[in-house]
């Protein structure tokens, strides 16, 4: 038998002494599977794919083989899975999920409660695994999570005739926005089209849908009421929508955003020509490499700005893996899936920004990034930390989340181009969510 | 004395039958069960993630909420638009590169390779292609427009109702004008010389030869051309779907990217097959209409009917 014990002496004594001994005391035995083939379907993606580099690692230490289906990004691999499942074709253990897509797989996922050892799971952030939670069920182990804060150029906002210039014209000081009214000045301050613009939004599919949800709760409304009514066409949602529409009527967007998605909008930052920036932890080591990025040295980070409600801004969710019901060894499914959000792998993906699920793992990594002299992602885990604990809220985790994002989204289009007011726009969504919520059995 | 009939299948009249019987099968298999399956879901609330759910009958329900769905009937009126837009701008194009190729004695099989290497590249990689070129911000197109001074603004050329339409339209077009003039070409190489020589020698004008001799004898290749591309384009998706994803506020969905979503993303795999079937007439309609089209200009050139 392979006993691992996560006596990280080496890292952990140069950390905080919670850490050490909580680590101490999770004790991990990854079993021996000797000539098995373990079958799984995992996300890819240049952000993911440094954890995958660990596989060769648990293949040797139990003897077992990895052979990886397929590695997609989660929109295809979604739909993979759905076929699969149509087809009844789920003949592999372990697959990517998130948070945002769990719940509509209904029960092809196995309960980790009782499979992966409760020291293991102790070890996890409790919100991590209550979102990761469906009808009761720990259908995935969290694997890193996400969340938005402000990202803006520094040099911008420290200009002493931009601060004075600003000052004239809204009355008030130039310094990081706190609300997303500031925002939207700002935004309009710094914009001059072509060539600069004040901020920038994903425009269509989900992203769209989880920033105009965010900005919704913030405002203090709410997409569906305690019965599943949609509620999203209320004045908090109406305020939400024309935040988008003023921005990209003041052309303070770029005029292709409604056509932008995560991509677009990483790229169009580190290019130079965008003030202010709401993004994953993900962008972060990015933007601040000379290699891909103008602005690299030159970054402020805020947390996310508050509402008119006087709450922040917090969509957040996590990547995660899952077991299915139709595992054929599920005891090697389980070791798999803790070996990859073990602390050392998590420790991996915190090096390239992205945030732990594990509570140690954000103190041991904040502890190398300042032994590593690298205070930019000091203080972007010290932003995070604090708004994955205090802001973040996931979309309701219910079976038609796609499904609704789905009316909600054309709609948003619709009204930021113009073509129907806030109010038109949000009415004829709410109207098709609530028959999609009809036909899900919800209302 | 009475010889004993032979069994069935040995017998003469089922013998064509039984030599068919092969094919018969394959169809039967491949494209006659899948067809009845996609009916049959149509008329159930099939949803991928529950299988369960194909046998739910929902009896006509998904038809008519696809009838009483503006939506669905935009993309199907956008479809026939950007079908009719692109075929004729292909059929132009080809029959203009065909013509200037057929004229050329040196170097025309390379122009002909060259010709064909937009059909080589996937779909996929086109849409991202010109994706990039109709961006906004780093597009090349609206960066080359601003350096020559042509324009001071950004172009939301994949934002704006007819500008995103356009450049779909211009994606499909670059990447399918080939089809056209390759089998144009092939038409005009099987060309009789004779009547081309009699004509000139009765005094016709090259665009007279041309209105009454060249492009009659092309019309049956053209017509076998925009069958095939009219059942392309009817089920444009890949370079849809990476430019514009239907979007925004649905101003480029076309009846795919439309039907997709709802099959996959939303998982309605019942109602998705339901608009599937009813935008199959539209395949039809056209494949009819272009078949009446080659039968009649096949009669016209005396050809075989």
């Amino acid at each position: 038998m392979t006993k691992m014990t996560f006596k990280r002496l080496l890292a952990a004594t140069a950390l905080t002494g919670i850490a050490a001994t909580a680590a101490i005391a999770e004790e991990v035995d990854y079993g021996k599977f000797d000539g098995y083939t373990l079958r799984v379907k995992l996300i890819g993606g240049a952000q993911y794919e440094p954890l995958y580099a660990r596989i060769a690692e648990w293949e040797a230490m139990t003897g077992a083989t990895v052979d990886v289906l397929s590695r997609k990004n989660h929109f295809e691999l979604d739909r993979e899975i759905k076929q699969d499942i149509a087809a009844g074709t789920l003949d592999w253990c372990v697959g990517s999920n998130h948070t945002s897509f769990a719940p509509q797989y209904g029960s092809i996922y196995i309960d980790l409660n009782g499979v992966i050892a409760d020291a293991t799971l102790a070890e996890f952030q409790t919100l991590a695994l209550e979102n990761s939670t469906v009808d009761g069920r720990l259908v995935q182990l969290p694997r890193h999570s996400d969340i938005s804060n402000l990202y803006y150029i520094k040099s911008l906002f420290e200009d002493a005739d931009n601060q004075a210039k600003f000052e004239a014209e809204f009355g008030y000081a130039l310094t990081p926005p706190e609300t997303w009214d500031q925002v939207k000045d700002q935004a309009i301050f710094f914009a001059d089209a072509p060539t600069f613009y004040g901020t920038q939004f994903v425009g269509k599919d989900e992203a769209i849908t989880g920033r105009f949800y965010e900005l919704l709760v913030a405002n203090g409304g709410a997409l569906f009421d305690e019965d599943w009514n949609p509620t999203f066409n209320s004045e908090a949602g109406v305020e939400a929508v024309n935040f988008f529409k003023d921005l990209y009527e003041a052309q303070a967007v770029p005029a292709g955003s409604l056509n932008y998605l995560w991509d677009d909008t990483g790229l169009g930052f580190a290019s130079g020509t965008v003030a202010l920036n709401l993004d994953w932890a993900g962008w972060a080591s990015f933007f601040n490499d000379p290699e891909n990025s103008k602005i690299a040295g030159d970054i402020g980070l805020v947390r996310a700005p508050k509402g008119s409600a006087g709450i922040r801004t917090g969509w957040s969710g996590s990547h995660s893996f899952s077991i299915t019901e139709t595992c054929d060894n599920t005891d090697a499914a389980a070791s798999f899936v803790t070996f990859l959000t073990s602390h050392e792998s998590q420790m991996v993906e915190a090096t390239a920004g992205l945030l732990p699920t594990r509570a140690a793992v954000w103190d041991d990594a904040k502890a190398q990034f300042t032994a590593d002299g690298n205070d930019f992602l000091v203080e972007v885990f010290e932003t995070y930390a604090v708004s994955m604990s205090e802001d973040a809220f996931t979309p309701p985790l219910i079976t038609p989340w796609i499904e609704v994002s789905n009316e909600i989204w054309p709609q948003l289009q619709a009204a930021i181009l113009g073509e129907k007011t806030a109010q038109e726009a949000l009415d004829e969504a709410a109207d098709a969510a609530r028959i999609v919520m009809e036909d899900a059995g919800y209302l | 004395m009475a010889t004993k009939r032979p069994p069935f299948w040995q017998r003469e009249k089922y013998t064509p039958f039984l030599l068919l019987l092969p094919a018969i099968l394959t169809l039967l298999f491949v494209v006659l069960l899948p067809l009845l399956f996609s009916l049959y879901t149509s008329f159930t609330g099939y949803r991928l993630i529950r299988p369960e759910s194909l046998w739910q009958w929902v009896g006509l329900r998904n038809y008519q909420r696809i009838f009483a769905d503006g939506d669905f009937w935009t993309a199907f009126g956008r479809t026939i638009i950007f079908l009719t837009i692109a075929l004729n701008l292909e059929f132009l194009f080809g029959l203009g590169i065909a013509l200037l190729i057929n004229k050329i004695t040196w170097g025309q099989r390379t122009l002909r390779t060259i010709m064909m290497f937009p059909m080589m590249f996937s779909p996929i990689l086109v849409g991202y292609q010109f994706k990039f070129v109709f961006n906004d911000n780093i597009g090349i197109l609206n960066n080359a427009l601003q350096s020559l001074g042509l324009s001071d603004g950004a172009i939301p050329w994949l934002v704006d109702k007819y500008l995103a339409n356009f450049s779909i339209i211009f994606a499909e077009v670059w990447m399918s004008t080939s089809v056209f003039a390759i089998l144009l070409l092939a038409g005009l190489f099987a060309m009789p010389r004779d009547p081309l020589e009699a004509a000139k020698v009765d005094g016709c004008n090259p665009w007279q030869v041309f209105r009454h001799i060249t492009l009659p004898f092309l019309m049956p290749f053209v017509f076998i051309a925009m069958t095939i591309r009219s059942l392309d384009v009817a089920r444009a998706y890949d370079i849809v779907d990476v430019m514009t994803g239907g979007g925004p506020a649905g101003r480029t969905e076309l009846l795919w990217t439309l039907i997709a979503r709802t099959g996959y993303d939303n998982a309605r795999m019942g109602q998705a097959n339901a608009m599937a079937y009813v935008s199959i007439l539209l395949s039809i309609a056209f494949t009819y209409y272009f078949f009446t089209k080659l039968l009649a200009a096949r009669k016209y050139m005396g050809g075989a009917e």
